[in-house]
């Protein structure tokens, strides 16, 4: 299989070197990882076999890189033809050599000193390729398109302005036609969107935002003014049916984040899932899984598409396993709710009813005082991915259980600064614990779990091989079995994992690579 | 990096002339985020005691309003959460107030303390200043990270109240020196205190002190004793004078002289 598939890394004379139906038909090439999640479905699996159950156990560093500026490397690479495409804190990209790891170019715009990243680190999470470019998005807002040979810039958009806060971390999604890019910000409160843009030139197609204006559909969710500060940032990267020719992105929370007091309302489309047609921008359907959010459960996590039969009925699904602990099941061609069961600790809802609305516990909102509510202020999930197998057809996901004493605070806007009113104190150390759960994918339930001693913020990666690869804040690298969530091996790195594994072969031979501490760590066998 | 600096200008933004912050609301954001560590009324508890007149980090109001906002990472103090100018006054009035109103923390004679502290051999086990055993945490600045009722508790009952991760290792809030027992793949037991842990390996110290490490996967038994302390407890062993002795003792450590 992998000599058969090894033909298409031979390198391509043809002009474009990565168009679009090649990226389509990224389960057929799986040497290659040609978009965030592996492919437009966001399974983060891959179809290798070489390293696998019997053999992982043997796994060994083929090669190390070491980013040049310290921060958190939060990367997801992208192997296309025989290179690797990285990001560096804060948003540098560059080019490695898969087969030595060796920088073949490397890019570094300028940011301002004075630049504004409230509500994360100073982060990138990975770049997008088509055809002969490299996509990425920078912390003072600009969207930059790099030749994929050298690294020039082909062009240098400003998405938007960065004094009031709006800033980029995640990796663009690349369609055809179409580069497609959402904001953070919520925490200094701006208005979401999600834009499209123009490859060849870096033109605005079109934006959608994820808070209406008055008059739009669903501004009667918000009152007076509160609209224009009301977050629903689009950060992190979406899905894509190309036959439906949908676009699936999760929205964060309302601003301010903790108190909800001067927004009363469901505030749409905040913490929702948004299905959006690429050609003009124009939503399909939405879906809000934490109406009026009061603790901060963006819902930017990695929606997942795949089909399956539920109750006798063939159906195209969406699957996320949001931050507030619900593993949410929906139909993707219309936004029906199917199910949602909650995969980690939760004490915020009695239940989700038919529609998928949560029905609130009392006394779980921020305080003054503070307010014990499980899950966490990061969530049971955040952006590290989850991993679908169509193999096993089970939904893996790192889960974080751990609770919050969530404070309300005084809301105060002034633009480019933090627009939060409240926050929260974690109840860590051993009264916090994560694991490793595989569910069934189309309802939730809990298949096997495998603990970790703390909530993890590393994403995971199955593969045909029958593994799970996933990452510790200790800085364990380690698998799993796909089946069984048995551990296989393990390694130490020396560093925090949080990024998310990934895999592609070269010359015959596979690897999986992660980011941790200051590197990038790329493993095959012997 | 960045971060800080915003925060800096949120902190420091006010401008002159504003209305005197409210002591009241201040005590109540108090209550509701600092006095987990620095105790009701800032009294002390596993963080410092507030309520003197002079605070070590916090010489200037500036510095207590830099402390409020950004917390003290590398000595264990969180930022709890992002704060409005306002709500950064409020903390620093109250925080103030308390030096104003403090009461003697302690009516013991840091003299007779030492001697107490001599007696019962604590030095088998402590450093201060550099002499004494490494088995439990070093006592040379005790004083100033931990407070009054915090220090009474951790000789009186040091079960009840195992110190939380101040330290960078194991970090993150992590019970520190947690009683372990390890049963190795060969039946063989072993006592001691954590001192590291993943899902796949552990490190302790055993009761001669020396390091030992397990893969998880080795070992028959790995039981965490919450709730137990290595060290022993001296309540109904010391005189009320003698244990307030020992506290005024231990308060005075703050570190190289």
């Amino acid at each position: 299989m992998l000599l058969v598939l090894a033909f298409g890394v031979a390198p391509i004379a043809a002009a474009a070197q990565v168009p679009a139906p090649r990226i389509v038909a990224a389960d057929a090439t799986p040497t290659d990882w040609l978009t965030y999640s592996g492919n437009y479905q966001s399974h983060r699996f891959s179809a290798l076999t070489q390293i696998n159950r019997q053999n992982v156990s043997q796994l060994k560093p083929a090669w190390i890189y070491q980013v040049r500026r310290t921060g958190i490397v939060e990367t997801s690479p992208i192997v296309a033809d025989g290179v690797m495409y990285i990001t560096e804190p804060p948003s540098t990209v560059t080019a490695l050599d898969v087969r030595s790891g060796r920088p073949l170019w490397t890019y570094t715009p300028s940011i301002p000193t004075d630049v504004i990243v409230i509500g994360s680190p100073p982060v990138n999470r990975g770049v997008a390729i088509l055809d002969d470019t490299v996509f990425f998005g920078t912390v003072n807002g600009h969207l930059i398109a790099l030749d994929a040979r050298s690294g020039a810039v082909r062009w240098d958009v400003q998405v938007d302005d960065n004094k009031f806060g709006y800033y980029v971390t995640s990796a663009p999604l690349a369609i055809d036609g179409r580069i497609i890019v959402g904001v953070s910000g919520a925490e200094a409160g701006i208005r979401g969107f999600l834009d499209a843009y123009d490859p060849k030139t870096g033109r605005r197609v079109w934006r959608t935002h994820t808070v209406p204006a008055p008059g739009e559909p669903g501004s009667d969710t918000w009152s007076g003014d509160t609209w224009k500060t009301g977050g629903g940032s689009a950060w992190l990267t979406g899905s894509y049916d190309p036959a439906l020719n949908l676009i699936y992105w999760g929205t964060g929370n309302p601003g301010p984040d903790w108190n909800g007091d001067l927004r009363p309302g469901d505030n749409l489309y905040t913490c929702s899932l948004i299905a959006i047609s690429p050609v003009d921008g124009k939503m399909k359907w939405h879906f809000q899984f934490t109406p009026h959010d009061i603790h901060d459960w963006d819902a930017n996590e990695i929606p997942v598409l795949f089909d399956a039969t539920i109750d006798g009925r063939p159906r195209k699904l969406v699957a996320m396993a949001n931050r507030n602990a619900f593993y949410y099941v929906l139909d993707r061609e219309t936004g029906q709710f199917l199910s949602a069961l909650p995969y980690a600790k939760q004490t915020w809802a009695e239940r989700i009813d038919a529609k998928g609305r949560p029905v609130r516990r009392s006394g779980t909102a921020p305080s003054v005082e503070g307010t014990l509510v499980f899950p966490n202020i990061q969530g049971a999930s955040n952006w590290p991915s989850p991993s679908y197998s169509p193999q096993t057809r089970l939904f893996y996901q790192a889960a974080r259980e751990m609770g919050t004493y969530f404070f309300k605070g005084e809301p105060q806007y002034k633009p480019g600064e933090p627009f939060v009113a409240g926050g929260g104190r974690a109840v860590n150390g051993d009264d916090a614990w994560g694991a490793i759960r595989a569910l069934e994918s189309t309802t939730g339930r809990l298949k096997w779990e495998f603990k970790l001693v703390t909530p993890p913020m590393s994403g995971v990666l199955s593969t045909a091989g029958g593994l799970v690869f996933g990452g510790t804040d200790e800085g364990n690298f380690f698998a799993l079995d796909a089946e069984s969530g048995k551990p296989l091996w393990d390694t130490q790195l020396g560093g925090m994992i949080r990024a998310n594994p990934m895999a592609f072969a070269v010359d015959g031979k596979e690897y999986v690579a992660i980011a941790a501490g200051y590197g990038i760590f790329v493993f095959g066998l012997p | 990096m960045m971060l800080l600096h915003l925060l800096l200008v949120v902190a420091f933004g006010a401008s002159a002339g504003q209305a005197p912050p409210d002591v009241e609301q201040g005590k109540q954001l108090f209550n509701g985020m600092c006095a987990r560590c620095h105790g009701i009324d800032g009294t002390g508890d596993e963080g410092p005691s507030l309520n003197r007149p002079t605070l070590t980090r916090a010489a200037t109001d500036d510095a207590l309003r830099e402390v409020i906002s950004d917390g003290i990472p590398d000595r264990g103090m969180p930022r709890v959460r992002r704060l409005t100018d306002n709500e950064v006054r409020q903390l620093a009035a109250y925080v103030r107030s308390l030096g104003r109103a403090a009461a003697g923390a302690t009516s013991g004679d840091a003299a007779k303390g030492r001697a107490t502290y001599d007696k019962l051999g604590c030095a088998a086990c402590h450093i201060i200043g550099g002499q004494g055993g490494s088995f439990g945490p070093d006592l040379t600045q005790i004083g100033v990270n931990r407070g009054p009722s915090y220090l009474r508790q951790s000789f009186l009952g040091p079960a009840e109240a195992l110190p939380r991760g101040t330290s960078p290792i194991p970090g993150r809030g992590f019970t520190e020196y947690l009683p372990v027992r390890i049963v190795t793949g060969d039946g063989r037991e072993v006592r001691g205190v954590r001192v590291n842990e993943d899902p796949f390996t552990i490190q302790v110290r055993d009761s001669s002190n020396h390091f030992q490490s397990f893969r998880k996967s080795d070992t028959r038994e790995i039981e965490k004793e919450f709730g137990k302390s290595v060290m022993p407890g001296f309540r109904g062993r010391l005189t009320d004078q003698e244990t307030e002795d020992l506290v005024a003792f231990l308060s005075s450590l703050r570190g190289a002289q």
